[in-house]
């Protein structure tokens, strides 16, 4: 368990991993989402900003459960 | 804009435009700040895509173009430049994680930009309800 746990984030951090790509698009998606739903260019990056992080810490969270799920099981 | 302006401009030529040309619908209702944002961000996902994947994701015979042309002008510009690259069909390599990801940012582009367009329509077509939602 421990080991599929370290083996995770030594693949989540390689450059290899595909997951990488997304990572930009997940920005312009949430800065162009949030510019469509506020005028103020501060509030737009802060918004965008949260946005991002949300998504991303979610994409992580859920790599990790499938990873962990493909190795112990 | 005061929405004695915004009254004067039609939604539906916003609406067109931002097809057109991502951000154009927005520069058409005099915010000049966010129809560059927009084109800059969209344009660059397609060039994005394009790039990843070699130049080959945008096949009219493909589901993903329905996605894809949304992107309006970039995406039926570079077309072309697709249907050349990927002639033979057997010579591209579909299964290549990069021409996926890079098919997944131009279908994404023509989402956000159907996104942009139907902000720019809505801001035209009910100028009263937008300030009140954005300010």
């Amino acid at each position: 368990m421990w080991q599929a746990i370290g083996g995770f984030f030594a693949h989540l951090f390689s450059l290899s991993n595909p997951l990488w790509w997304y990572y930009p698009l997940c920005l312009v998606v949430a800065v162009v989402y949030k510019a469509t739903k506020f005028d103020e260019p501060r509030k737009i990056v802060l918004a965008a900003l949260h946005f991002f992080g949300s998504v991303s810490a979610g994409m992580i969270v859920l790599a990790a459960v499938f990873y962990v799920v493909s190795r112990v099981f | 804009m005061t929405a004695d302006a915004y009254r004067k401009r039609s939604p539906v030529a916003a609406l067109v435009l931002g097809w057109i040309l991502p951000g154009a619908g927005h520069a058409y209702a005099g915010l000049w700040g966010k129809a560059i944002l927009f084109f800059l961000l969209i344009t660059a996902l397609v060039v994005a895509g394009m790039v990843m994947s070699r130049g080959t994701n945008l096949l009219p015979d493909r589901l993903w173009y329905a996605a894809q042309v949304c992107a309006g002008g970039p995406a039926l510009a570079l077309t072309p430049v697709s249907q050349y690259l990927a002639t033979p069909r057997e010579s591209v390599d579909w299964a290549d994680p990069l021409h996926e990801t890079g098919t997944l940012y131009t279908a994404v582009a023509g989402f956000l930009n159907l996104l942009v367009m139907m902000d720019a329509y809505i801001r035209l077509a009910y100028p009263g309800r937008r300030q009140e939602e954005t300010a």
